[in-house]
């Protein structure tokens, strides 16, 4: 089977990280990734299917990885080598329990308890699966997701194989671009719904990649905010946030200016830092996860708001976060059992289900259009265009295995 | 940054362009029509000239009469020079009164002067044409110490009184342009009324091959070594009670012999100017074409026996 | 001997025609035929200025001397126009210091005690300590300043202003409490631009929203044609109106000085002289200053600019009673800067020079180079404008500069949020005009750094309403694209191409007029 897998390379990491994933990787020798042939992934339990790749998203925290941006704090998290990939449409090639071999699924990349053959922690048997605590134990090694594991491989490769309880069918009438997008979706469906937004509340999505882009649809679809306040960098992103149902789309110099006049907000303007708002919207959401992103997030957000972290969060200043009394949230993938919400989100229900539900839509169709395939031995021009997709317009870059051209 | 200093010089040369076009360099600058009613009366366009009168001037024009001009001027032209002793006898200032047919009275006449002369003499010119760009008004000054007259009878940055006051010798061609057609024109009387005012002697000058060997309209002489030939005439002072009419008349009468004299010889322009008989330095009233033709030939002079060499002032 | 004003029509000997631009200038050849209007040269300023502040304060026209209205224990207050008026800022001593010094010289004999000076300054930003002390000097600012007695008006201090009622046109008028309880209010103008002065001092110098609105708007400016004619302006008679109101409760004596047209320093004297009589030096001047502009970052070029001091001259001044006092200016400010134009053009061709009334020591941002162009400049005209109804306006101005966030924080968002929905003033207003007057933090701004009111952006775009309603077409030369588009305009690289781009709306060989500006004239369209 071919595969691209991450493999442990310390010199390449370090240089990775200490240029901190400023350069382009295509040409520098510092990407710990490679084009290998490797045996089929299998787990020999229980449940446990194999899967033959139809596409695989490249995600903003699968480019960390892989430029060393990431925290070490997960360094523990993941076992090298490993096939990337958690964003995964692919088809069984087995029977699988209720399902024939053959059917068109998406994967919950989480690993839960469920995965590794244990009694349910209380998240996992709460339904809070995303923050299941035994995910470095079990019989599987220690990953969080599918795509961090050496076990399973991942969407980067043309097979692998996950639990029957990490599979969602796709409905047939959906491209396969539209499903890659529902793994993404259910991620934002869930930042939109750990936001608790109130009735009419302004909030602030910092960012407009698919992250931001998806996150704008589901607060929309499934809280009920007022003014949504969509920070765009490019042309194409504010037209798509828009139609994702942003009320205002702002660049990104002129975020605080513009929060500043829609809240009647005060501005100050600190020594030789940037500046901030006394008051602003009620609720944002870092969906870049850069520290300029975190920071325009907590210094618009009014005294006692909240601030979603979305995007992998890097180190920022927290200074608004203690001051303003702002309650920093996480937002971590997606769980089985969400909150309420409104709309599709009315009962509690699993986020890959409702965010199935939001890939049909006509914007996440139209979205769909802009994901760009790849085949895998293309990886460098694939990681080189999702690594500058805001500025070239695509929404997903994607990892097609079938396609060996 | 290399685009930008590119931009930075192209556009300096556009500019310089466009200015020297618009502003016309080397030109007397344009009044838009509509704009002519609003031009200021002009007192004084004409750069001054006084610098040239200085010492330092007076030495840089010795270098380039010698070095420059004299040289030039002798590889070009043959000159036959008569009547220098008449200055023997003078003191300056005095003004030097000569008919005008080409731009190469002015260097036969200077360079004719003998050295002391030449040195105390400032040429009269006029002011609306070398004194109307200040590369010509520096040009000619330097070169034969011009100061600015005007022709139409407006006053001037420095009036020809001031540099005969000063102790300058003044060449005048008192027809106020050159000749038309080599023939001598109707005497103004500027060098009369100055003579009069400043009780100063006029020498009259006359010469002949001027036309002939580089007319109006030429800018260098023709070739061949063209002889010129220049002849200085006796003082004439106003007498008591003389109207500036009327001696403006005898200058001009003093020229109109001496080209006569220069033509034939003394003794018969004598007698003809006692007889009253000179002829008519205007020439003839005959077809143009004949008038051309007679000045279009450059006067003969009869060998003295000793062979010319290029350039020979007779000093007897 | 100064020459009068002419209109210049292009022909095959004229020179390239200067062009301002906002930090520089061009030379622009125009179409045969163009007619280009020169402002009149500087007229004979008075030669004795302190002579001549001291006959007019002794001397009113129809009000009593200045001596015999000061007894100690009054109140008097002094109000002064504020930087906005005579531009660039003049070099020292400025004739509003030698008038105030005279006005505190009689108060000081007269013993008067209670004495402050406000800045007019309405909207505007308030001005710096170091600007106070340039315009009123440095005996004033040094008996005044630190004793807090030399302030600038501030019209969101509403402890601070006084109602006083009504006009007949239901206008409220509201002007600075100090101001209104003073037993005599004397206000020092400098009249650069006939839109100054008379009743506009002190009903708008130092009145407040309230008043202000009712004449800042779009109806009224649309109606004001133009605002440089008090006859035909809305916003003059607005004024007016509440002028007579503020008479009947406060006694102003009103001096007024106007100035000549020395605008530029003498080493920048091309600037100032008709093209065709640039001398070697000037051209040599003005070649050695676009190089030297075409070198230099933004900032150096804003600082060669903004260095420059003004030269101008007084040429008279006048005190008593408002209007007498006004007739007067006016007659002084048309002797020096109307020139008689005949009849209307297809197409009018303004420079927008690097500064305007809002841009003192701060950058033309595009809002205020809107302002400059379709409104000051493009109101200089008496009569009708020089351009026909439905005709091209074609401008001259990089808009580059961008923003200043300490002068001018509510232009950015008036550029960025209200100009991206909608460029017409008469939808704007409605729709989002209170916002910024009532933003809470713009007035924060205005009252306690030095920043324009939240709304004065909105002005700014009413100024230039007329000329929106009046042509058919504006377009910048030289201007940043994605700038003017967002003003609602079109952007051309050059003069030719602008003229391209005006064909659909005057034809292919219209006519055209450039008004040669600055030095300010007033075209007298017949």
């Amino acid at each position: 089977m071919l595969a691209l897998e991450m493999f442990r390379s310390l010199p390449r990491t370090a240089v990775g990280k200490a240029l901190g994933g400023r350069l382009p990787m295509v040409g520098s020798a510092t990407t710990p990734l490679r084009l290998v042939t490797r045996e089929t992934p299998s787990v020999d339990k229980d449940g446990w299917v194999p899967l033959r790749t139809r596409l695989s998203g490249i995600c903003g925290s699968d480019l960390g990885a892989l430029s060393g941006a990431t925290s070490l704090y997960f360094s523990a998290l993941v076992s090298l080598p490993f096939v990337p990939g958690h964003e995964v449409v692919a088809d069984l090639q087995e029977d699988c329990e209720d399902l024939p071999k053959g059917t068109r699924v998406v994967v919950d990349s989480v690993l839960t308890c469920a995965t590794r053959g244990l009694q349910p922690c209380a998240d996992c048997a709460a339904g809070a699966t995303n923050r299941c605590s035994r995910v470095a134990v079990g019989h599987l090694p220690p990953a969080l997701q599918t795509g961090f594991c050496r076990a399973t491989g991942g969407g980067w490769g043309q097979q692998l194989t996950a639990h029957r309880s990490q599979l969602h069918v796709v409905p047939a009438e959906y491209s396969d671009e539209q499903a890659v997008l529902i793994e993404p979706l259910a991620c934002a469906v869930h930042t939109a719904l750990r936001a608790g937004v109130t009735s009419q509340q302004r909030v602030l999505v910092s960012g407009a990649g698919s992250v931001g882009l998806l996150t704008t649809l589901a607060l929309r679809e499934l809280t009920p905010a007022g003014e949504i306040i969509v920070v765009a960098k490019h042309a194409h992103q504010r037209e798509l946030a828009l139609r994702l149902g942003a009320s205002e789309v702002v660049a990104p110099r002129e975020v605080l200016r513009r929060v500043r006049r829609l809240t009647g907000a005060f501005q100050l303007e600190p020594d030789f830092s940037s500046p901030y708002l006394l008051g602003g919207v009620d609720v944002a959401v870092d969906a870049v996860g850069n520290r300029a992103s975190l920071e325009t997030a907590m210094h618009a957000t009014r005294a006692g708001g909240r601030v979603v972290l979305s995007g992998m969060p890097a180190s920022a200043d927290l200074s608004a976060a203690w001051f303003r009394e702002l309650e920093l949230v996480g937002s971590y993938a997606s769980a089985r059992a969400e909150p309420a919400g409104v709309g599709r989100a009315a009962e509690p229900r699993g986020a890959f289900e409702i965010a199935t539900e939001l890939a049909g839509l006509d914007a996440v169709a139209q979205l769909a259009t802009g994901v760009a395939p790849y085949p895998l031995h293309r990886w460098r021009e694939a990681l080189d265009h999702a690594q500058s997709a805001g500025r070239l317009g695509t929404v997903k870059v994607a990892f097609d295995p079938r396609d060996t051209r | 940054m290399s685009g930008g200093r590119r931009g930075f010089w192209r556009g300096g040369v556009d500019d310089v362009r466009q200015v020297s076009r618009g502003w016309r360099w080397g030109h007397r600058a344009q009044v838009p029509r509509s704009a002519q009613p609003w031009v200021p009366e002009s007192e004084s366009t004409v750069f001054r000239s006084d610098w040239a009168r200085t010492r330092p001037a007076i030495a840089a024009r010795e270098v380039v009469q010698r070095a420059g001009l004299e040289p030039v001027f002798r590889s070009s032209v043959r000159t036959h020079v008569q009547g220098l002793d008449i200055l023997d006898r003078l003191e300056g200032p005095v003004i030097f009164a000569a008919n005008h047919a080409s731009h190469l009275d002015t260097p036969l006449v200077l360079l004719s002067l003998p050295d002391r002369w030449r040195r105390r003499t400032a040429v009269a010119a006029a002011a609306d044409y070398f004194f109307d760009t200040w590369w010509r008004a520096v040009g000619s000054s330097v070169l034969f110490n011009t100061f600015p007259i005007d022709r139409r009878g407006g006053t001037m940055a420095t009036t020809p009184g001031e540099v005969l006051e000063e102790g300058w010798s003044l060449l005048i061609f008192p027809e106020g342009t050159r000749s038309q057609d080599g023939w001598m024109g109707r005497f103004r009387m500027g060098a009369a009324y100055l003579a009069h005012a400043h009780d100063v002697p006029v020498v009259p000058v006359a010469h002949r091959g001027t036309f002939a060997a580089m007319p109006r309209g030429r800018s260098w002489p023709a070739p061949g070594r063209r002889q010129l030939t220049v002849r200085f005439g006796e003082p004439l002072r106003a007498r008591e009670g003389e109207s500036v009419r009327d001696f403006a008349a005898r200058v001009r009468d003093g020229v109109a012999v001496l080209l006569d004299e220069d033509s034939t010889t003394w003794w018969e322009a004598r007698r003809r100017a006692a007889a009253g008989a000179t002829p008519d330095p205007s020439g003839p009233r005959v077809a143009q074409w004949r008038r051309l033709w007679e000045q279009s030939a450059s006067p003969e002079v009869e060998p003295t026996g000793r062979r010319l060499v290029a350039w020979r002032r007779d000093r007897s | 001997m100064s020459r009068p004003g002419f209109v210049l029509e292009v022909d095959d000997r004229t020179p390239p025609l200067l062009v301002h631009e906002g930090l520089g200038f061009r030379l622009e050849e125009f179409p045969l035929g163009t007619r280009v209007v020169y402002p009149p040269e500087s007229i004979e300023p008075v030669a004795d200025v302190e002579q001549t502040i001291h006959d007019a304060l002794h001397h009113p026209v129809d009000s009593d001397p200045l001596p015999s209205l000061l007894f100690a224990g009054m109140r008097l207050t002094i109000a002064f126009d504020d930087i906005s008026t005579l531009l660039p800022t003049p070099q020292r001593p400025d004739v509003r210091q030698r008038i105030i010094e005279q006005v505190l010289t009689l108060a000081a004999d007269a013993g008067v005690d209670d004495v402050v000076l406000i800045s007019a300054n309405a909207f505007h930003r308030r001005l710096t300590a170091s600007e106070l002390e340039a315009i009123v000097g440095e005996r004033v600012f040094r008996s005044f300043f630190g004793e807090g007695l030399l302030v600038n008006h501030d019209a969101e201090d509403h402890d601070n202003l006084t109602f006083l009622g009504k006009t007949e046109a239901d206008e409220h008028v509201v002007i600075n409490k100090r101001a209104a309880e003073s037993d005599l209010l004397v206000y020092v103008n400098t009249t650069l631009v006939p839109m100054e002065g008379g009743h506009k001092s002190v009903g708008i110098g130092l009145s407040a929203y309230n008043s202000l609105r009712h004449h800042h708007n779009h109806d009224t400016m649309v109606n004001s044609t133009s605002f440089m004619d008090r006859h035909s302006s809305e916003l003059h008679a607005s004024a007016w109106r509440m002028g007579r109101l503020i008479k009947d409760h406060v006694k102003v004596f009103q001096i007024e000085a106007t100035v000549d047209n020395t605008v530029f320093p003498k080493s920048m004297g091309f600037l100032q002289k008709r093209e065709w009589e640039w001398s070697i030096r000037d051209q040599a001047t003005m070649l050695a200053s676009r190089r030297a502009l075409a070198a230099a970052p933004l900032k150096m070029r804003h600082r060669i600019f903004h260095d420059m001091r003004s030269q101008y001259r007084v040429t008279g001044v006048n005190a008593g009673e408002v209007e007498a006092v006004h007739d007067l200016t006016l007659a002084k400010v048309h002797e020096q800067q109307l020139v008689e134009v005949q009849g209307q053009t297809d197409v009018l061709v303004l420079g927008v020079p690097f500064l305007g009334p809002y841009n003192v020591h701060s950058s033309m941002n595009p809002i205020l180079a809107t302002c400059m162009g379709l409104g000051y400049v493009f109101n200089s005209y008496r009569g009708r404008p020089p351009v026909r109804q439905g005709g091209a306006l074609i401008l001259y101005h990089p808009l580059n500069e961008g923003f200043n966030q300490l002068h001018h924080p509510s232009y950015v968002d008036f550029y960025e949020e209200v100009l991206a929905d909608s460029t017409d003033p008469a939808v704007i207003g409605p729709k989002y005009e209170q916002q910024f007057a009532q933003d809470e933090w713009y007035i924060h701004l205005y009252r306690t750094s030095h920043a324009y009111h939240g709304v004065h952006a909105f002005y700014m775009w009413y100024w230039a309403s007329h000329a929106m309603d009046h042509v058919g077409d504006v377009i910048w030369v030289g201007g940043d694209r994605r700038v003017a588009a967002r003003l609602g305009f079109r952007a051309a690289s050059t003069l030719a191409d602008a003229l391209e781009m005006a064909s659909g709306t005057v034809g292919t060989s219209p006519s055209i007029t450039y008004l040669h500006n600055p030095p300010q004239l007033i075209a007298d369209v017949r």
